[in-house]
C-alpha cells in the first residue's frame, strides 16, 4: 500500500514527534483504556499463578494452575469444542455477512427494510432466540424433525439433545444471528470502494465474477481482515448463546472455554485456576490475530 | 450471480438484470424479491413467536405442541409493565447511556485509530495488538477486580461506571483503524505537503471519507449499550439509575419465570433499537463512497 | 512523550494499588455498642418475596432499639452480585446464603462470621443447622428448609380410578402408579401423563444420594445412582413423563406442567406450595384438588406413617458479613436467632414459607386458604429426614458440575448409565478431589 517515496519522506521526520503526535491521538481512548481496562486484565496474569479466591486472598503457587489445567480432561474437552465451533462458525458467518451484504448494497425497493430484518437476529433478545431454535429443534415435537420425517428421514437428529447434532446445532443458530452483525461492516466496507474502480473493469469488459475478483475482494480486504479478527475472538469467546441453547450439554459435548471459566470461577471458587485458563484464551487468541495480521500484512506488501 | 457480484453501490436493479427480456427480467426480480420475502419471514420467526408470546397468558407460552397463534389475545402484559413498572425512567436511563457511550466511543475510537493507522512511531504495532488481544479475555474473568477498581474511584452505581466500562473499548479502534487503512495515504501526505496539521487531517480529510464506518460503529455501540445486561447487572443498583434491560429482567424475576412477561418486555426493548437501526442504515445507501486518489 | 507515558503509568500503578488494597480495608466504623442500631440485612425480588421484610418488621417489632434495612439484589444473579460486593467490602451486614452449594465459597473466602454461639442456644429443632457447620464451627443459620414431597393430582387420579398415594410407596409403586395413570388417562380421554420429571439433576440424583445407606458424594463412587437412573430411563421411554430432551427444548416449566394438570403426579420442594397457591388463585392455574405425599421410599423400612420418609433438600440460611462494626455484632447474632426460632417461624409460615422449625407451625400452615386437608398431606410437609442435596465441602459444586454432565448424558440417551457413571467417577478422581 505505501509506496517507496513516501516511506522515505516519512521517515525524515523527527521521530520524537511522530511519537508526540501519535500519542496525543491515542491518550483520550488510551486513558480510560488502560486504567479500566488494562490493569484488571494485567492483574490476571498475577492471579493466575495463585490460588485467588476472589476476596483478596492470593497465594503464590507458581505453575501449579497450568500444571493442572495439562491433566485437566474437562479443559482439553472445552479447548477442542471451542475449536470445532470456531472452524466452522467463522467461514460460515463470513460468507452468510458477505453475501447479505452484496445482496444488501444495492437500490432495491425496500431495502432499509430487508437490511433491518437480517440485523433483527442480533437485536432480538438472546433468551427468545435460543427458545424458538430450541423448540424448532425439538426433537419429539419440533417442525425440523417433523419435515425431515415427512420426507423420509425415518430417525431424525435429536439437535440440542443429542450429544454429537449439538454443536451443529449451535454452530447453525451462531451464525444465523451474527450474520446481521457482520453484514453490516462489510457494508461499511463496500462504501470505501471507489466506484470508478468498477467502471474501468466493466470499460475493461470484464465479468461480474471477475469484477467481484479484481474490485470488491480486495477493497474489502482491510473490512475482511476486521471482521475475521473479531469472528475468530468472538468465537473463542462465545459464551452466552451455549449458556441459553444447551447450557454446555448434554453430556459436555457443547462445554466451551469461557463457560468452564465461569464454571471454574464462580460455581467452584477457583478463581485462580479460572484466571489460568483465561490466559492461556488470551494467548491462543493472540496467537492466531498475530498470524492473521502477518498474513494480512504479506497480502498487502 | 450477476445480481449477487456486482456490489457496485446504487446500483439500479434493473441495470442488475440488465440485457434480458424485459418479461423475464420482470420474472426473475419478482422472485428475487419472493426469495427476500421468504428469507426475511424465516429470520423474524424468533421475533414472531417474542411478540405472540407476549400476547398469552404465562401458562401457555410453553406447550406441547407448540402454539404459533394465542387461543385469545391478551393485552394485559403491556398495560402491568407500563403500569407495575418504572418504564420511562429506564428507558431515559438507558437512552442517556447509549447515548453518551456512543459519542465517547466514536470519538476517542476514531481519534487514537488515526493515532494507529496514520502516524508511524515505535512501539505503534506492539500496543495495538495488545489493544486488540484485550478483547480475547472473557469479562467474566476480570469482572471483580474491575468492579473493586470502580468501587474504589467511587464509580459504582452511578451511570459513570457503565459510561467509562463501555466507552473506551478497543473495538471501536479497530473498527476505524481498518477502515482508515482502506484510505490512501498518499491522501493524507498530500494533505501534509499543504502544510495540514495531522489534527486538521483527520477531522478534514479523513472524517468526511469515513462516513459508513463511524455510522457502523455508532449503530453497533448503541445497540450494544443498549442491549447490554451484565455491565449494568454488576453496577447499578440503585432503581432510579436502572437501564431498560436491568430493569424489565427484574421486574420479571420478581414475577418469577412469567415467560409471557419477559416476552413483552424484550418486544419493548427490542423495537427501539429497531427504529434507530431502520433510521441510521441509510448512511449505507448515499454512498459517501471516496473518490479515491484524485485528493 | 515521556510525561504522556509517564501520567498513563501513574495512572495504571495507582489503579493496580487501589485494586489489590480493595480487599483488606472496608470495615467502617468502630460505632458503639449502645444506642439504636442499624443492620443492613439482603434480599431478592423485595416487592414478590416477602419474607425479608416480615423478619425485618419482626425483628423489629421484639427489638425496638434496631431497625433492619433491606438492600435489595437481582435473584438470579444474586450470588454474582454479592460476591462483587464483598470483594469491594460493600456488602451488606447480614447476607442470605440463598443455596448450600455457594456456601463454601464465602466460608473459605473468610466472608462469614463464626456464629457456633447462635446454633448452641437454638437447639437440635432447627432442620439443617447442621449443613453450615465447617470443622466444629457454625457459620449459617438456617431459617428456612424445604424438602421434596410428592405433589399430586386428586382429580386426575380420580379420573383414571388409580389409588391415591398412601405414604406407604416405594419407587416401584411410583413407577407402576405412573404407567398405570398414562394409560388410563389416556382411555379417558386426557392428555396428561402420569408423572413430570423436571430437568434438573436433583429429580434423581437428589433422591438416590439421600435413600441410599453409604451413599456418599465426596466419596468419589456414584453406583448409588444406578437403580434411579434405570427407573427414570423407564418412565421416559414408556411415555409415562416427558423426556428430558422434550423438556428443555421447550422449556417446560413445573410450575405450568403441574398447575395445568398436564401430569398426575410431580416431585417438587415445599416451596411450590406457596407458588400453587398463589397461581391457583390468579388463575395461572387450574383449579383441581391437589395433595401430598411423602416422596417415595427406596424400601419399605422407612414408608408408612409410623417410620420417618427420607427425602432431601437443602435449607436456606443467613450469614453475618465480618466486616460489620463491632458494635453490631451483637445485635446481628440476636436477629439471626429470631429468624430460625419459634417467633421467625410463626411469621414465616404466615406467608407460606416452610421455616427451618416446620413441626412447630404445621397449623399455621394448613390453616391458609386452598391447601390440602387430608392427613397424608400434612404428615408429608411435617414429618421427614431431611438430607442435604449439596453436603458442604471443598468439592460440591466440582462434583456436581460433574454429576450435572452426566444427568444431561444419561437422560438425553446419550451414554449408557454403567458408561455415563464411570466417566463421571474418574472425571471426579482427576478433576475434583485431587485438589
Amino acid at each position: 500500500m505505501t509506496s517507496m517515496p513516501v516511506a522515505r519522506r516519512r521517515r525524515s521526520r523527527p521521530v520524537w514527534r511522530n511519537t508526540v503526535v501519535g500519542w496525543s491521538f491515542l491518550l483520550p481512548n488510551f486513558i480510560g483504556f488502560a486504567v479500566l481496562t488494562l490493569v484488571p486484565v494485567v492483574l490476571l496474569f498475577y492471579y493466575a499463578f495463585t490460588s485467588w479466591d476472589v476476596f483478596g486472598g492470593a497465594e503464590w503457587t507458581g505453575l501449579a494452575n497450568f500444571r493442572q489445567l495439562l491433566h485437566d480432561h474437562s479443559f482439553w474437552t472445552a479447548l477442542s469444542n471451542t475449536v470445532y465451533y470456531t472452524l466452522f462458525h467463522i467461514p460460515l458467518t463470513l460468507a452468510a455477512s458477505l453475501v447479505l451484504a452484496l445482496l444488501l448494497n444495492r437500490k432495491l425497493r425496500a431495502v432499509a427494510f430487508f437490511r433491518t430484518v437480517a440485523f433483527f437476529p442480533y437485536i432480538t433478545s438472546i433468551v427468545a432466540l435460543a427458545q424458538v431454535w430450541n423448540m424448532l429443534f425439538s426433537p419429539g415435537y419440533g417442525p425440523i424433525n417433523e419435515i425431515l420425517r415427512a420426507v423420509g428421514v425415518h430417525h431424525p437428529p435429536g439437535w440440542t439433545t443429542s450429544a454429537d447434532w449439538s454443536m451443529p446445532a449451535v454452530i447453525l443458530v451462531g451464525t444465523w444471528r451474527e450474520m446481521g452483525y457482520y453484514m453490516l461492516l462489510f457494508l461499511a466496507g463496500l462504501q470505501a470502494i471507489p466506484t470508478q474502480l468498477y467502471e474501468a473493469a466493466r470499460v475493461d469488459g470484464a465479468t461480474a465474477w471477475q469484477r467481484f475478483r479484481a474490485v470488491t475482494l480486495p477493497g474489502l480486504r482491510p473490512t475482511t481482515f476486521f471482521v475475521t479478527v473479531m469472528l475468530t475472538i468472538g468465537s473463542f469467546k462465545v459464551f452466552d448463546l451455549i449458556l441459553v441453547m444447551t447450557n454446555g450439554g448434554p453430556g459436555q459435548s457443547t462445554l466451551v472455554l469461557s463457560q468452564f471459566i465461569y464454571q471454574k470461577g464462580f460455581v467452584e471458587n477457583q478463581f485462580g485456576y479460572a484466571s489460568a485458563v483465561s490466559i492461556v484464551l488470551f494467548v491462543v487468541c493472540l496467537l492466531v490475530t498475530v498470524a492473521q495480521f502477518s498474513v494480512n500484512r504479506r497480502r498487502n506488501a | 450471480m450477476d445480481t449477487l457480484l456486482d456490489a457496485r453501490p446504487g446500483a439500479p436493479t434493473a441495470a442488475a438484470f440488465r440485457g434480458r427480456p424485459g418479461r423475464r427480467g420482470r420474472a426473475v426480480r419478482v422472485l428475487g424479491y419472493l426469495a427476500l420475502v421468504v428469507a426475511s419471514a424465516a429470520v423474524l420467526l424468533p421475533f414472531y413467536w417474542m411478540v405472540m408470546s407476549s400476547l398469552k397468558t404465562n401458562n401457555d407460552v410453553f406447550t406441547l405442541p407448540v402454539k404459533w397463534v394465542p387461543d385469545s389475545v391478551v393485552w394485559h402484559n403491556y398495560v402491568d409493565i407500563w403500569r407495575k413498572s418504572d418504564m420511562t425512567t429506564w428507558l431515559r436511563n438507558t437512552l442517556t447511556l447509549s447515548v453518551a457511550v456512543t459519542v465517547l466511543q466514536v470519538f476517542t475510537g476514531s481519534f487514537a485509530a488515526y493515532g494507529f493507522a496514520k502516524v508511524r512511531f515505535p512501539g505503534r504495532d506492539v500496543l495495538f495488538l495488545a489493544y486488540v488481544a484485550t478483547i480475547a479475555v472473557p469479562w467474566q474473568s476480570y469482572m471483580i477486580p474491575q468492579f473493586i477498581l470502580m468501587s474504589k474511584l467511587k464509580l459504582s452505581d452511578t451511570l459513570w461506571s457503565i459510561i467509562a466500562l463501555q466507552a473506551f473499548g478497543a473495538f471501536g479502534v479497530f473498527l476505524m483503524k481498518q477502515f482508515y487503512e482502506s484510505i490512501p495515504d498518499e491522501l493524507v501526505q498530500a494533505a501534509r505537503i499543504d502544510g495540514m496539521s495531522e489534527y486538521g487531517i483527520y477531522r478534514r480529510v479523513i472524517l468526511p471519507l469515513s462516513v459508513p464506518a463511524l455510522a457502523s460503529l455508532t449503530l453497533l455501540t448503541f445497540v450494544n449499550t443498549w442491549n447490554d445486561y451484565l455491565g449494568p447487572l454488576l453496577y447499578l443498583r440503585s432503581h432510579s439509575i436502572w437501564t431498560v434491560q436491568i430493569g424489565l429482567k427484574s421486574f420479571i424475576s420478581t414475577y418469577n419465570a412469567e415467560y409471557a412477561l419477559i416476552m413483552t418486555g424484550s418486544v419493548l426493548s427490542v423495537l427501539p433499537v429497531a427504529v434507530i437501526f431502520l433510521l441510521g442504515q441509510r448512511y449505507f445507501v448515499e454512498g459517501i463512497a471516496t473518490t479515491g486518489l484524485k485528493g | 512523550m515521556k510525561r504522556s507515558i509517564a501520567v498513563v503509568l501513574g495512572a495504571a500503578a495507582t489503579a493496580i494499588s487501589l485494586v489489590l488494597a480493595g480487599c483488606g480495608s472496608g470495615s467502617d466504623s468502630s460505632d458503639s455498642s449502645s444506642g439504636p442500631v442499624t443492620l443492613t440485612l439482603a434480599g431478592w425480588s423485595l416487592s414478590t418475596t416477602p419474607e425479608f421484610k416480615t423478619l425485618a418488621d419482626g425483628f423489629h417489632a421484639a427489638h425496638p432499639d434496631v431497625t433492619v434495612q433491606l438492600k435489595e439484589y437481582d435473584a438470579t444473579n444474586y450470588d454474582t452480585q454479592m460476591i462483587a460486593d464483598l470483594a469491594a467490602g460493600k456488602a451488606p451486614d447480614i447476607y442470605v446464603q440463598k443455596n448450600l452449594k455457594n456456601f463454601y465459597t464465602y466460608q473459605h473466602g473468610k466472608q462469614l462470621l463464626d456464629v457456633s454461639d447462635v446454633a448452641k442456644g437454638l437447639g437440635d429443632k432447627v432442620g439443617g443447622l447442621s449443613d453450615y457447620q465447617l470443622g466444629g464451627k457454625t457459620y449459617a443459620i438456617p431459617y428456612r428448609q424445604d424438602s421434596w414431597v410428592l405433589f399430586y393430582n386428586k382429580d386426575l387420579f380420580g379420573k383414571a380410578g388409580v389409588a391415591v398415594p398412601d405414604g406407604s410407596w416405594t419407587w416401584d409403586d411410583y413407577v407402576s402408579a405412573a404407567k398405570q395413570l398414562t394409560a388410563r388417562l389416556k382411555v379417558a380421554g386426557s392428555k396428561a401423563l402420569g408423572d413430570y420429571q423436571h430437568t434438573w439433576q436433583s429429580t434423581v440424583q437428589g433422591f438416590a444420594l439421600a435413600q441410599t445407606s453409604g451413599a456418599d458424594l465426596t466419596s468419589g463412587n456414584f453406583s448409588y445412582l444406578k437403580p434411579f437412573y434405570t427407573r427414570a430411563l423407564d418412565l421416559q421411554s414408556s411415555g409415562a413423563q416427558v423426556s428430558l430432551g422434550d423438556a428443555t427444548t421447550n422449556s417446560l416449566t413445573y410450575q405450568a406442567e403441574f398447575g395445568k394438570q398436564q401430569a398426575a403426579m410431580m416431585l417438587m420442594g415445599t416451596w411450590y406450595i406457596a407458588t400453587l397457591l398463589a397461581q391457583q388463585s390468579s388463575g395461572d392455574a387450574d383449579q383441581f384438588q391437589w395433595g401430598m405425599a411423602p416422596a417415595p421410599q427406596s424400601d419399605k423400612s422407612t414408608t408408612g406413617t409410623s417410620a420417618t420418609p427420607v427425602t432431601f433438600g437443602d435449607p436456606t440460611g443467613l450469614g453475618i458479613n465480618p466486616k460489620l462494626g463491632k458494635g453490631k455484632v451483637a445485635a446481628a447474632k440476636q436477629f439471626l436467632a429470631y429468624a430460625a426460632g419459634e417467633d421467625g417461624a410463626k411469621a414465616l409460615a404466615g406467608i407460606g414459607i416452610t421455616p427451618a422449625d416446620s413441626a412447630a407451625v404445621t397449623d399455621t400452615f394448613f390453616a391458609l386458604k386452598g391447601m390440602p386437608t387430608d392427613d397424608v398431606s400434612k404428615f408429608a410437609f411435617a414429618k421427614h429426614d431431611t438430607k442435604p442435596e449439596n453436603p458442604v465441602s471443598q468439592y460440591t459444586a466440582g462434583l456436581q458440575n460433574v454429576l450435572n454432565d452426566l444427568h444431561t448424558a444419561v437422560m438425553s440417551g446419550s451414554k449408557p448409565v454403567d458408561a455415563a457413571i464411570s466417566e463421571a467417577q474418574s472425571r471426579a478422581k482427576n478433576e475434583v478431589l485431587n485438589k
